[in-house]
């Protein structure tokens, strides 16, 4: 039975191409949507590495102190001095549980690398480069071996990096990074490997862990390579501090120097936000997607009943030499399946390709073999619900009547 | 002739709603979603107030270093560097130097305010053309001499004084005080190179350092005579750099950049090497990436739609028979067919086009983007307009060939196709 | 063989109603070979389908092999079918996708019968019928004579033994016409195979043992 649907679908090969292509493009506009939704569902589950959880974010614009040192003036000593003081201010505030100064904050869109080289192999690596010692109680990081920045590096000969556990795994593999040094070839200082953390994956829950470092800055961030005062003050608030601590804190750093100015957004909101920037491409995409899936199931049912009524008499046919209601069933939906496998397999053989040359690398390998196998189900249920009306009318038709439509 | 297949076309819609409908959906939703498309394209690339005159501009973003004649780092242009290499540029109308929009506080209540300040210097408000809400832009005359004047945008307006005029009154910016002089429309923060909140002379700047700078935050726009100039402008910017030695950084310093169009600024995010594309923005990379895409999601519409096409044909190979039985020949009939599948999509066009709009609003009204405002224009109109009839006859050609090779006798049998 | 009792047909559409037979009693013995005759929508060809169980009669009964076939379920019916009898049409109703030898198989489809098996018996009935070279030609790729000698392949492939034959050389110049009478004359000969043929041709009918009138749906004798 089965070989003489295949006879069946192959004699009309030049009538079912065009519906073979359909299925095949439907297979992967359906893959594509559902690996993708996979892929960020995955990464949502996934640890963060960190905690912001009553964490505020101060973006600071202090231009007289930056014109200052770059001028070298008189101004940049009373400008740096000031920029202690602010320090200062925020260890004052009792109701701050920990606070630091970096230069990128979770969420951030933004994109910092530096360089590294180990072993001759040189490394781009997305990297936070400007973080005071207090950076990891703010965020809650978790160390897996080594330690964390602490206020008397400044005195260090090298700067200590501290990196997590997916760029050690990376660069190291099963040695111990702990102590070696990964500065770039012609760098003047070293920089060696002081800490690992668990993970920090800075631009949120839907992308895949990626390789990560930290090097430090003191606060004032005069000393040593890492020039320039903080781009942002990161704040962790103790838990119950009511709203209005948010007033009080402004007004006291303020106070410190008028000429800077202070934005506060609490890191929910940068996770608001970013979350939505990311899911909005996704959403339209499937939204898309769903809407071509309809057009094209409405389609088929157009041309499947088409082809019911253009092979009445066939079907008469096959009813006067035995054919039961069942079989004529059976008949339209098998031919329907065997279209929609090859147009399947087409499909399934390029998508694939995509994990076995490695095209998209991000994306495991499991999510694909999902993402692919639930499409294949997917579109069968699809195309034996579209097959089931013209079935079910071919099944109707009347043997005697049939054989007289001419 | 034509009447006549309008007329039969009509009669064979109204005969099958099944297909009919199907086809309407599948071609006024397509058209939806490339309406929709080439609005958000039109957002950022077509020619609207402030930028009227984009097939003529050129902008100056990108400074790219060299040590030692190996690329070092892709950064932004100073004040100095613009005002001694890009100005006098031959055939260049109009020339202006402006900061790329910076974050600045104000207080209203004790509630910071916070804009996006761009600070201006040349002929910025000629070679944009804003449409002012009131007032008017501030002159040549004000930035030479320093006046602390403003232009502020909509938004700005009512974060600053509710609903009430603006004009005359005073905003403190990062604690410096201004005076209003004009109120400007809201500008989409996709127009990277005019949009601010705030705009003022760039000589109120606390110090005048930027004077010095080679590299700051700020672009150059030029309004050229007519864009045949380009090349020879965008050769002149380069050897004029070829000479020049970067001194804040050492000896061996050099800086290169490049004039360029918004569209081909775009093309650069399509990435590949940042050195190369400096001197030369993959524009054509972009198109062809965009056309691909638009390819690829159509792909399935129009198989979709040439699929019901022939599905319909086959049903009407007994018409067919009689007609060619009678004396019509393969050409009369692919036109009929064609006719009909042109005037059954551009129905669904104009479906797609009282949708479109919908859409739109709705991505308008959702915020996503800042001061955004999609709307319909003549321009996406047409091309969901042009699209659907190339949509109609693409799709109903293949199948009217196939039709007029049917053998009159075999139609009237009823055989298949 | 064949039995009708009292069978009355009526077709009824919205406004008119149509007697299509009229109270038909009518008995074929096994082996015969009858023709049925009559003008043009007498009723020749909804009899024909209401022996081969195509058309439930509106009333009376319908005997095959003795046993009355009154109300059974769509799948009984098509087993007796795909069984006992088999159809040979005017217009040939071969499917042109197929092959000529996968078109004989198709009853045998129908029994579950092992593909090896099926293609033997298809190759036997097309040589029965003389067309075994022509087992992998399309429909279309054959004259209206071998068109209709691979429909009485199919009809025989099964063994049926009772062949229904509605206007089998209608479309078919004499020459073809006599080819295709003298295999259905050799397989009432050979293989006893009881055979009921509709025709308008007096010369065809004057070769069956027996014709059976019809006129408005009655039996005139």
């Amino acid at each position: 039975m089965i070989k003489h649907l295949l006879k069946m679908v192959w004699n009309r090969k030049r009538a079912n191409i065009l519906i073979i292509v359909e299925i095949f493009f439907s297979f992967l506009v359906l893959a594509t949507v559902l690996i993708t939704t996979v892929h960020y569902w995955q990464n949502y589950y996934r640890p963060l590495g960190y905690s912001i959880q009553g964490v505020w974010r101060i973006e600071m614009s202090l231009k007289s102190l930056l014109t200052s040192l770059k001028a070298g003036s008189d101004d940049s000593k009373q400008e740096t001095e000031k920029a202690r003081q602010l320090y200062l201010a925020l260890q004052k505030l009792t109701e701050i549980e920990a606070f630091a100064g970096s230069s990128d904050a979770p969420y951030d869109p933004s994109v910092q690398t530096s360089s590294y080289s180990y072993r001759g192999s040189k490394l781009e690596i997305q990297t936070e480069y400007g973080c005071t010692a207090g950076f990891k109680d703010v965020l809650g990081l978790q160390l897996v071996a080594g330690r964390w920045f602490e206020p008397n590096d400044a005195a260090l000969s090298w700067d200590p990096v501290v990196i997590n556990q997916k760029m050690k795994e990376e660069v190291f593999g099963s040695e111990d990074p702990l102590g070696k040094n990964i500065a770039p070839e012609k760098a003047e200082r070293e920089r060696r490997v002081v800490g690992v953390i668990s993970e920090y994956r800075k631009h949120g829950e839907f992308v895949s862990p990626y390789a990560f470092a930290f090097q430090r800055s003191g606060w004032s961030g005069m000393e040593g390579q890492l020039s320039g005062p903080p781009h942002y003050i990161l704040v962790k608030v103790r838990p119950g501090t009511p709203a209005s601590f948010e007033e009080k804190l402004m007004t006291q750093i303020q106070r410190v120097n008028k000429n800077w100015s202070f934005t506060l957004t609490p890191l929910s909101e940068s996770r608001q936000n970013w979350l939505t920037f990311c899911l909005v491409p996704i959403v339209a995409g499937g939204i898309v997607a769903a809407f071509l899936l309809i057009m094209v199931g409405l389609g088929l049912v157009g041309v499947l009943w088409q082809n019911v009524t253009q092979r009445t008499r066939e079907i008469g046919l096959r009813r006067s030499v035995g054919g039961t209601r069942g079989d004529i069933h059976r008949q339209v939906l098998g031919e329907l399946v065997v279209i929609a496998s090859v147009g399947l397999l087409l499909g399934v053989a390029l998508a694939v390709q995509v994990p076995m040359l490695h095209l998209i690398d991000f994306i495991s390998a499991r999510v694909f073999s999902f993402g692919i196998v639930s499409s294949v189900g997917l579109i069968y249920v699809l195309t034996v619900l579209c097959g089931l009306y013209p079935s079910w009318m071919a099944a109707r038709v009347e043997p005697a009547q049939a054989l007289h439509y001419e | 002739m034509i009447k006549n297949y309008l007329k039969i076309a009509f009669k064979v819609l109204l005969r099958r709603k099944f297909f009919t409908f199907i086809s309407l959906f599948g071609i006024s939703f397509t058209l939806v979603v490339l309406m929709v498309v080439a609005a958000l394209f039109d957002h950022v690339f077509a020619p609207f107030p402030p930028e009227t005159k984009l097939d003529r501009t050129l902008n100056i973003y990108w400074a790219a270093t060299s040590h030692k004649g190996e690329f070092h780092s892709l950064t932004i242009p100073g004040y100095a560097l613009l005002d001694r290499y890009a100005r006098g540029l031959p055939h260049v109308e109009k020339f202006a130097i402006h900061s790329i929009p910076t974050s600045a506080i104000s207080y209203k209540d004790g509630a910071q305010i916070s804009s996006y300040l761009k600070t201006t210097a040349g002929d910025f408000w000629d070679i944009f053309n804003f449409n002012f809400l009131e007032g008017g832009p501030y002159s040549i005359d004000d930035v030479t001499r320093g006046n602390f004047v403003a232009v502020i945008n909509d938004a700005t307006r009512n974060k600053f004084f509710g609903n009430e005029s603006a004009l005359g009154k005073a905003i403190i910016v990062d604690d410096q005080r201004f005076r209003v002089v004009g109120v400007v429309e809201n500008v989409p923060i996709f127009r990277v190179t005019p949009f601010a909140d705030i705009w003022v002379p760039i000589t109120t700047s606390k110090t005048d350092n930027y004077r010095k700078e080679m590299l700051g935050i700020q672009m150059g726009t030029l309004l050229v005579r007519s864009r045949a100039d380009f090349p020879a402008i965008k050769e002149e910017y380069r050897s004029r750099l070829s000479r020049v030695k970067l001194e804040e950084r050492g000896e061996d310093d050099t800086v290169t950049g490049c004039p360029e169009t918004l569209f081909e600024t775009f093309s650069r995010f399509l990435g590949g090497s940042i050195q190369n594309s400096v001197l030369k923005p993959p524009s054509g990379r972009l198109w062809a990436v965009m056309l691909t895409l638009m390819i690829l999601f159509m792909v399935l519409p129009t198989i979709n739609l040439v699929n019901i096409n022939i599905s319909r044909i086959r049903e009407r190979a007994s018409e067919i028979g009689v007609r060619k039985a009678f004396g019509a020949t393969s050409r009369t009939l692919v036109g009929q067919f064609v006719t009909e599948n042109v005037v059954l999509t551009l129905l669904g066009g104009l479906v797609g086009i009282v949708l479109s709009p919908v859409v739109l609003q709705l991505l308008t009204g959702s915020g996503l983007i800042k001061y955004a405002h999609f709307q319909m224009n003549y321009r996406i109109f047409f091309t969901g307009l042009l699209i659907a009839f190339f949509f109609g006859v693409f799709s109903g050609v293949y199948p009217a060939w196939k039709m007029s090779r049917l053998h009159p006798v075999e139609a009237l049998r009823g055989r298949s196709l | 063989m064949i039995r009708l009792q009292n069978v009355e047909k009526v077709y009824r559409t919205e406004k008119i109603e149509t007697l299509a037979l009229n109270n038909i009693n009518l008995e074929i013995q096994e082996g015969e070979f009858v023709s049925v005759m009559g003008p043009s929508g007498c009723g020749k060809s909804t009899l024909l389908n209401v022996m081969g169980l195509l058309d439930v009669p509106t009333q009376g009964t319908v005997q095959l092999n003795g046993s009355p076939i009154v109300a059974r379920s769509d799948k009984a019916l098509a087993r007796i079918r795909n069984q006992e009898v088999g159809f040979i049409f005017q217009t040939f109703h071969l499917i042109s996708d197929l092959t000529v030898v996968d078109n004989v198989e198709i009853p045998l489809l129908y029994r579950r019968m092992a593909g090896s098996k099926r293609r033997q018996l298809a190759l036997k009935a097309l040589d029965r019928v003389g067309l075994a070279s022509r087992v992998h030609h399309f429909p279309s790729q054959l004259s209206g004579g071998q068109q209709q000698r691979v429909a009485i392949a199919r009809a025989i492939v099964g063994q049926p033994r009772i062949l229904l034959a509605d206007e089998p050389t209608g479309n078919l110049d004499s020459q073809m016409g006599d080819e295709v009478m003298e295999i259905l004359m050799g397989l009432n000969r050979d293989e006893k195979t009881t055979i009921v043929m509709v025709t308008h041709d007096p010369r065809l009918a004057g070769m069956t043992r027996r014709i059976v009138r019809l006129f408005d749906g009655r039996q005139v004798n």
